[in-house]
């Protein structure tokens, strides 16, 4: 078992007398990127904050490479680098300041070290000027050297491309996927945004009202996808007509938005569609299909988009 | 240990980095120039007695101050005055003691009274060093660390009282410069005359400076300690500066309001200062002595410092 990284063992959390996270149990492997999704007021970030120690656990444990977070907190977060919601850093005080502030906290680092780290999220520039003049995005790189400084085995960040420029985004998922790949690192993302778990996780969680109801690896919902049904959409005249025909030869519902007529269907099943609109004199401009994404199965998983 | 040293460093960075910090102190050092600057134009305080005839001058003094006194109407704050500068002059006399002149150790024995500024300062910090990392949302990214919250707790107690006793210093190394420039060195080791209850006594200054600070400091200590405890307690450091200023200035109404019910003396301002124990003053209550307004000052200390460390170390940090 020595591949986890950090365990999660029925961690609840109740506050008041409501529970909110009603017992979490799962597991993080070295070297995985693993992300974390839910609506709003799922319970992420209170996990996350169970997580790092922030928060106590109602009920359960957190194991990081097995030393528990409630009973042995330093060995335990030692080996934790984590940004909490916001990347907040000192706003009076420098980059390089707020990165040394935080240094001084764990033995062993030393400047070469927090040089590399900022090398390594490109604040060589700014690195001299206060945070307070710092754009989203540039907090958001130190926030994530801040994370990276004492080498942790775990690295949790709270929806870490909030901010960034498109180009930012990017490399920061490229260097995501190294650390993962090349040092053995356990990331753990949350993030709203579905698009990029899809592309720089291994394996997302899914969670709604306290309650994991999904893991899955990203590949998994990749190739179900390309078997199964997909959404095609279509710009046809009369509209009518077209979903008529749909339904008597085809047995298929359709609906219109617009102008443009949405079904879904198997792809082999596209060219027989077609030509039985022709046949009926339909006219066709346009037909595009597309393969049903993550964010169509995370909305097929949690329903509406709801907070309770 | 070297750890928490650093954590120290830290807090007292975050302290000092601040503009905010160091306006403080340009304010405190313009109050100083300020009231060297204005005693210097009394001439009291300046008079010098250096020469061979100090005695005609002291004489000379007296007949003057006779003279005043004859002028003014008996029982004012004139005549008190000049009755005490008459006796401290014939004690000089008599005793045949040339005076010290004024110099910088007599200001800075004067500039005990800025502590309360020094007592304000340090609970502007005290309230805010850590009701600012909830604010500033950098306590979540602090407390990530290796380091139990206990440990962050006392460093930043620390740094408080260190920021405390620092300010302390600068007081008294910036009268004594200022009292250099404006009154001269003076003597090494002045001495000054004292009214210890058993009439005047001829005391050296240093050993006056060192218990009038002293007494002063156990009250800012009690304030600091307090702001500290509200600023973690409700994390809300606007509160913390606001309920510490108005009791440390409400003080004395409070002890005047409460002073003919038996527990008052166990109110925390009827103990802050110790120097009602000392000969010549009269103890704010029968009955009270200096072992146990010690013993009411630790009991409230370790009071403010286990409910902070109670509500840090228990609570959760959620969102704001």
């Amino acid at each position: 078992m020595s591949n986890v990284a950090m365990e999660l063992q029925d961690v609840r959390k109740s506050i008041g007398k409501k529970e909110i996270i009603k017992g979490l149990t799962f597991s993080i492997y070295k070297g995985e990127v693993f992300g974390f999704i839910g609506p709003n007021g799922a319970g992420k970030t209170t996990t996350i904050r169970m997580m790092v120690g922030l928060m106590e656990l109602s009920h359960g444990d957190v194991l990081i490479l097995g030393n528990s977070i409630k009973h042995d907190f330093k060995n335990a977060i030692r080996e934790v680098g984590a940004i909490v919601e916001n990347p907040e850093m000192y706003p009076f005080m420098t980059g390089w300041q707020n990165l040394m502030h935080y240094a001084r906290m764990i033995p062993g680092i030393s400047k070469e070290r927090v040089q590399e780290v900022i090398k390594l999220v490109g604040l060589e520039k700014p690195i001299k000027e206060k945070v307070g003049k710092y754009s989203l995005g540039m907090r958001q790189r130190l926030g994530i050297a801040q994370a990276l400084l004492h080498s942790p085995s775990i690295l949790i960040l709270d929806e870490p491309t909030n901010g960034l420029d498109p180009a930012g985004i990017r490399e920061i998922r490229q260097y995501i996927r190294r650390l993962a790949a090349e040092e053995n690192v356990a990331v753990i993302i949350s993030s709203h945004l579905l698009s990029e778990i899809e592309l720089m996780c291994d394996r997302i969680g899914i969670i709604k009202n306290g309650e994991l109801i999904a893991t899955q690896t990203v590949q998994d919902t990749n190739t179900a996808e390309t078997q199964d049904i997909i959404q095609v959409q279509m710009q046809v005249s009369p509209m009518n007509q077209a979903v008529d025909v749909l339904k008597t030869d085809h047995a298929l519902e359709a609906k219109s938005e617009g102008e443009t007529l949405l079904f879904q269907t198997e792809k082999e099943k596209i060219p027989e569609i077609v030509r039985s609109f022709v046949q009926n004199d339909i006219a066709i401009y346009q037909v595009n299909s597309s393969k049903s994404s993550l964010e169509d199965k995370f909305f097929d998983l949690i329903g509406e988009n709801t907070i309770e | 240990m070297n750890n928490f040293f650093k954590l120290v460093y830290n807090e007292l960075f975050k302290i000092y980095i601040r503009k905010s910090t160091w306006a403080m102190y340009i304010i405190l050092a313009g109050i100083i120039i300020g009231v060297g600057f204005l005693s210097n134009i009394d001439e009291l305080s300046s008079k010098q007695y250096s020469d061979d005839n100090w005695r005609e001058t002291l004489e000379e003094e007296n007949q003057e101050l006779t003279k005043e006194m004859e002028e003014a109407e008996e029982d004012g704050i004139f005549y008190d005055m000049n009755s005490n500068i008459i006796a401290e002059n014939n004690y000089y006399l008599e005793n045949d003691i040339q005076p010290d002149g004024y110099g910088a150790m007599q200001f800075v024995l004067e500039n005990q009274l800025l502590l309360s500024l020094v007592s304000l300062l340090t609970i502007i910090i005290a309230a805010g060093i850590v009701a600012n990392e909830f604010r500033w949302g950098t306590i979540k990214l602090l407390l990530i660390r290796p380091i139990t919250r206990t440990k962050a707790l006392l460093s930043k107690y620390a740094a408080v009282i260190l920021f405390a006793f620092f300010t302390l210093l600068f007081v008294l190394i910036f009268s004594y410069i200022i009292g250099l420039i404006f009154y001269g060195f003076g003597s090494f080791n002045p001495h000054m005359l004292v009214d210890d209850g058993n009439g005047l006594a001829y005391v050296s200054v240093i050993s006056e400076i060192v218990p009038a600070y002293g007494f002063k400091l156990v009250n800012l200590v009690m304030m600091a300690t307090f702001a500290f405890a509200i600023s973690t307690i409700f994390r809300n450091s606007a509160l913390a500066i606001g309920v510490a200023i108005f009791l440390m200035m409400a003080a004395n109404p409070i002890m005047l309001y409460f002073s003919d019910r038996a527990w008052a003396k166990f109110i925390l301002f009827a103990n802050t200062d110790l120097s009602q124990y000392t000969a010549g003053s009269t103890p704010f209550m029968e009955g009270m002595t200096l072992g146990f307004s010690i013993t009411v000052l630790i009991v409230y200390y370790l009071l403010f410092m286990a409910l902070s460390w109670a509500f840090f170390t228990i609570r959760d940090i959620a969102g704001q």
